[in-house]
Formats: C-alpha cells, structure tokens, sequence
C-alpha cells in the first residue's frame, strides 16, 4: 500500500512539474524587449536590413541623447503571427514595421495600433495613393508612415539591346518588333515567372497597365461604376497574355527562380518583375548591364508605371513608451530619414523630395512619379477575402496553362470580390 | 495465481496503477498540452468570427457555413479533398505495391539484403521540403538534367514542364513522394514476411503451389495485419500531406491548383486568410480531425474484422 502512494506521489509531482515547465514556455519574453524608457524597440521583417537600419537610427539617436533605438528583425515570413501576438503587450514592439493594404487589416481591425492623421503632421505632404498604402479600409485613417515604395517594370540586359541595336521601346508595336528580334537572334525574350503564381499578377499589371486605362479606370472601379469583367480589364489581361510567343519554350514550368536565372545567365533578353530585383541581379551577375522601360499603351495614350507602398512604420497601442516611439515616426516621415534610407538600402523611399542615389532607382522614381498606376489586384481589392490578389494568382495560372480564357478568369476575380466590396459612396 | 507470481513481481496483471501513473504521467502531460489542448482550442477558436487576433463575435457554426459556401474557398474545398483521395489512392496503388514487391524479392534474397533495405529507406532521412526542392530542380524545364537527359536521348516529346502542365503535376507529385517514403512498407512488410511460420511455405511448396499462388494463398493473408498498419498509416500520411506540395507547387498547389490540398488550403486560410484567419482556418482544421480521425478509425474497423 505504502509503495502504491509513494508511486502516486512521485507520478503527482512529476505531473506538476511538467505542467510548470510547459507553461513556462509561451510566456518567455521575446528578443529585444526590455523596460528601459530609453530605448524604442522597433521590430520588423528584414533581417538582411538589421544593421543598416541600426545606422539609419544613429542620427535619431544623436539628435535626441540618452534615446536607444533598437531594430529587431524577425524571420520574414513568421513576421506577421509574431507581430499580431506581440503587438498584444508592452513587451511588445514600440514602433513597427507593417505590411501594407490587405495584409495591413487585420492589425487596423484588433485595434493594435495608433492612428496617426492627427500625430504626424508631415503626412499631409505625401500622395494620397502612398497613404493608401497604410490606410484602415473601414476607418481611412493612416496608421503607418510608409517606408517605400515597389515600382513595376521591364528590367532588360542592356548589352543583348546594344548588340542587336535595339532602342527602348516607346510604343507597343515598337515593344513587339524588339520581342521579334531578339527571338530571331536565338535568345529568349522574355523570361516570365508562371509557377510561382503571385507573379503572374505582376506582369498583367506591367503590360495591362496601358490597356486597361490606369488609375482613372481604378476610380471608376472604386466608385461600382467599372468591374474586372468589363472589357478595359479583360483586354489589358490579353494584352499580357498575347506576349507569350516571347516568354521561350516550355514556359509553364518557369519557376521565379528559373526566370531569374535566366536573365541573369543572358539567356533571356527581359524579365518583367518589380524593381526590388535590381539587388538580386547585380548579385547574381556583377557584370550585367541593367536598364528599365515600361510597357507603352497599345493605344498610344501614354507609358503607365505601377507601384504601390511594400510597408509602413506604425506604433504599437500597447507600447509604454508611446511619445518617443511617435517622434521617431514622425522622423520618418522627414526627409532626413527618407534620404538615408533610399542611399544605405537601394531602395525607394515614398518622402517627399527624396532623390535616390542609384541613376536606375532615380529613373524608377522619375517615370512613375510621371505617370503613376496603381497595383489594382493587390493594393485596392485586397482588403477583405477573399482578395484580389489571391483571386488573380490562381485564375492567371489556369489562364496561362489554357484552362480558361481571360473573361473567365476576370469573372472568378470579380465573383469573389462581389461577396465583400461594397463601392465607396 | 501462483503461475504469475512465479513470473515475478512485475508480470502485467500485477502493476499498480501508481506505477502506470508515474511511467504514463509525464507523457500523458506532454500529449495533454500539445495535442489535445490545441484541439480544443482550434474547436472554440472556429465558433467565432475574429477581428485579427481578438474574438469579435460567436458564430456558432458559422465560420464552417462560409467555408461551403464562400467563393473560391467552397470550390477549392471539393477539388482539394478530391486531390486528397487520389494522392491517397495512387500512393496505396504505386508506393504500397511496389514496396511489396521489394519486399517480397528482398525476402527471399540472402545477399544484399541489407544494403537494399538500407537504400531504399535513405530519402526517409531527408526533409520533404528537401525532396521538394530537390525535384522540383530536377524536373526543371529550363535547367533539370531530367530534361536534358530525355532530349539527349532523342525523346524531346517527353522533355516536358513536368510539374508545370496540370495534367502531369499530381501524378509527379505521387511518384516524388513514393520515392521518398517506399522505405517504410518495405521495412515493415519485409519484417511482417519474415514472421510467417517457415513450415507454412514449406507446406505450401511440398503441395507444389507455384510462387505466385505461394504468395496469394499463404503469405498475403499471413501479413494483412501489416497491410493494415500500412493502409492506415497512408491514409493519415496523405490526408495530412503540406510540406511535399508545397515544396513542389506553391502554396496555391501548383497549376491552376492542380495539386491543391486540404493542407495547404488549411495554410491559405490561416496565413493568407485576412481579417478572420483564425476563425476560417480553425473550422478547416477541425474538419481536417473530424475526417482524418473519422476514417482512420472507421479503416482500422474494417481492416481487423477482415484479419478476424
């Protein structure tokens, strides 16, 4: 009997032990999260960007003394489960990096961060298609301060241009005549990402732009008086599709990765894409002479540019350090922080008056500030769900593979946005 | 009595439970907090609507009613289970006979056993999203040796985008993950083969039964036990499968989703899935219990009544 209880005990405390050790796990504090008043803990995604941004801070630090600010990037792609939870408690973030449009929501719905029309003053400066960017869709007040800006172009290899004299393209027919010669020459000349499916609706927006009308045609659209199923959007989708006698054999196993490789190999003359990839080709091939155009209008009316706001800076509501935190946004939204970042990150920075250092960045900035379009499927229909996005990547595969025709497919894209868009008033 | 006291003092029937307690306890513990818990949590989660990570409203049922009828998700649910069924179907079609067949010719073998059984179980030691990763440049139309080793060959027809047409992405994917996995129902059916009585077979052969009718007659019906283990152990294997596919097509499922799943429209909803993620992908976890569970258990059944 005796050795029954002892048993019991000894499983007893056992139990409770694991109990204790098991709880104890969920509520270890994450990295970087400290008390200290004095220090702003930013956290964010980009873990290659850690130690730029830790120098960007410097002139915040320098000009507020005794003021630490500390960026801690988490895994990019578990960034947004570890930012929903985190923005929950003091512990948390002061200042955060946030995703933008759709992926912004739920963040807005939780009631997780600080409005900030009212505490940044210098956000009155920027375009309201960049605070787009950062808005909540139910409330429309902003609540980041957007950090930069993606472009969306034809990133060509400048040597298979010159040595086959060609120019850059001013008009479509123009853009198709090149196509032409360089198919002849044996290259590929047009490298197109068709698996990785989020892709696909890149390069409609790059080559639809101009067919479809722009950001005019998305007015109408936000007002209910156009849809993706009228004829603009459904011609822009087969003005894309009609490249694919350019986009080399087999195309539809091309993965992202594939199409990379394939410009950066020469082997593939253009690759439609967003202006982020100019890090990826230099790395990749050093020697590559790079150049960007856009897709002109097959009617003539103009050289649309996409883009649309990657992300935001926005301050927690959980935070206890709430006013540092606010000034160091508004910091961001000046061009002292715009200019450095542009220059130490290669990247383009939506301030006002900023200028980037690198001539093609500069360029980018240049065309689309010309003749800006927005990224509809992404950034205007993808704040509720099903999104636009979503809807676009898997109705553009069946597309490409010939499954379904461009009016079918703008169809599933507008059957399910019906279900939640409701026309602004 | 006096027979399992001789045994000693820890034959079966004798244990205390005090002693059960404490060896099953802390695992008991484990499968508590990891398990069962999270179940219980995704049920309760599903039965409201969320506002990012705070609970808005109880639904009740709700979150599953959008699910069957919420577009594209209530078509993505009927193609992504029936891709379930077929995976399921052609894995117990290629891998589990194929296996048995290794099995059966590894059987009878006396050299080379070893090395073989060791082969062929050596991609279980590689992470799916390996496998995936390694195929997927194998099979590259662009730069896969596959390819180029067929047209090499002269058989250009056949250097396809193999996991870029829809009509070849699911039969690859099951050939892919056959490759991977075979190792198991060799291992256990070898060891299933090698528990058959040996007067049995040699019954049989001095009754003059040819090999084929050796196998049928005596040794198939002598390993259903394992064949059901298998069967069983397939179904949840497939039912449950994300990391392969989504290695090989993305988390959409490849072309035109012609290698969707329930897993990775689980994934879709949970990670892609906007304001209400959590109460969307809790319901589709539960479901994914309710069938996985469900049939499982209903295999296991039937499967012992047949070995009975």
């Amino acid at each position: 009997m005796s050795k029954f209880r002892k048993a019991t005990l000894a499983a007893a405390a056992l139990t409770v032990s694991t109990l204790v050790l098991a709880g104890c796990a969920p509520s270890a504090g994450p990295a970087g999260a400290d008390g200290d008043d004095s220090t702003i803990t930013v956290w964010g995604w980009r873990q290659e960007d850690a130690k730029t941004y830790d120098k960007i801070f410097t002139a915040f630090e320098d000009a507020h003394p005794g003021v630490t600010v500390e960026y801690v990037p988490y895994l990019n792609t578990e960034y947004d489960t570890i930012l929903s939870t985190g923005l929950k408690d003091a512990s948390g973030p002061d200042v955060a990096q946030l995703r933008s449009y759709g992926l912004l929501q739920p963040l807005v719905e939780s009631g997780d961060l600080v409005a900030l029309d009212d505490e940044v003053a210098d956000l009155a400066d920027f375009s309201p298609s960049v605070l787009d960017g950062a808005r909540g869709v139910s409330d429309g007040a902003v609540y980041g301060v957007p950090f930069a800006i993606q472009t969306l172009h034809v990133i060509y290899n400048k040597a298979v241009f010159d040595e086959l004299g060609i120019e850059e393209p001013t008009t479509w027919d123009e853009m198709i005549s090149a196509f032409d010669e360089i198919k002849a020459s044996g290259i590929t000349p047009l490298v197109n990402t068709v698996t990785d499916t989020w892709m696909l609706p890149i390069e409609q927006e790059i080559f639809g732009a101009g067919t479809y009308g722009a950001t005019p045609y998305l007015e109408k659209m936000l007002d209910g008086e156009a849809s993706f199923t009228d004829a603009p959007w459904v011609d822009s989708v087969d003005a894309w599709t009609s490249t694919r006698a350019y986009w080399g054999d087999a195309y539809q196993g091309t993965s992202y990765e594939d199409a990379q490789a394939l410009f950066t190999s020469g082997k593939a003359a253009a690759f439609p894409g967003g202006i982020w990839e100019l890090a990826n080709f230099r790395k990749a091939n050093p020697d590559l002479e790079l150049g960007i155009f856009n897709a002109p209008a097959p009617d003539g009316s103009g050289v649309p540019v996409p883009g649309y706001v990657d992300g935001s800076f926005g301050v927690s509501n959980a935070s206890d350090n709430k006013d540092a935190a606010l000034e160091l946004v508004q910091w961001m939204a000046t061009a002292d922080f715009g200019q450095a970042f542009t220059d130490e990150l290669a990247q383009i920075s939506p301030v006002p008056g900023v200028t980037p250092s690198d001539p093609l960045l500069a360029e980018a900035v240049d065309a689309y500030a010309a003749e800006p379009s927005p990224y509809i499927t992404y950034a205007y229909f993808s704040g509720g769900t099903p999104g636009a996005w979503d809807l676009a990547s898997s109705s553009f595969s069946s597309l490409i593979l010939d499954e379904i025709d461009a009016a079918a497919a703008a169809g599933k894209i507008q059957q399910g946005i019906d279900q939640w868009f409701t026309p602004r008033s | 009595m006096m027979r399992t006291r001789a045994r000693g003092r820890y034959s079966p029937e004798h244990v205390s439970f005090g002693w059960i307690a404490l060896f099953s306890g802390p695992a008991l513990v484990l499968y508590t907090v990891l398990v069962i818990v999270p179940i219980f949590t995704a049920f309760v989660y599903g039965l409201f609507t969320w506002k990012g990570t705070t609970p808005d409203a109880f639904v009740g049922l709700g979150n599953y009613v959008e699910l069957f009828t919420r577009y594209p998700v209530n078509e993505q649910l009927g193609s992504a289970l029936w891709h379930n069924v077929l995976f399921f179907v052609g894995t117990m079609a290629i891998q589990n006979t194929i296996g048995l067949g290794l099995a059966v010719l590894l059987h009878r073998t006396r050299r080379g056993k070893r090395v073989f059984q060791t082969l062929y179980s050596t991609p279980y030691l590689l992470s799916p999203l390996i496998v995936g990763y390694l195929w997927a440049m194998l099979l590259s139309p662009t730069f896969g040796p596959i390819n180029e080793a067929l047209r090499a060959v002269g058989l250009d027809a056949l250097a396809l985008p193999w996991l870029g047409q829809p009509s070849t992405a699911l039969p690859v994917l099951i050939l892919i993950n056959a490759w991977q996995w075979i190792g198991g129902p060799l291992l256990i059916f070898g060891a299933a083969l090698g528990g058959i009585p040996a007067e049995l077979e040699e019954a049989g052969q001095l009754d003059g039964a040819s090999s084929w009718r050796l196998f049928w007659a005596v040794r198939f019906p002598m390993i259903m036990p394992a064949v059901g283990v298998i069967t069983v152990l397939t179904f949840i294997g497939c039912f449950n499968i994300f990391d392969l596919v989504y290695a090989l097509g993305g988390s959409n499922g490849g072309p035109s989703g012609s290698m969707d799943v329930l897993g990775l429209l689980y994934y879709r909803l949970a990670f892609d899935g906007g304001t209400n993620a959590i109460g969307d992908s809790s319901a589709m976890a539960v479901l994914m219990f309710i069938l996985v569970f469900g049939v499982a258990i209903a295999l296991e059944r039937l499967l012992r009544r047949r070995e009975a």
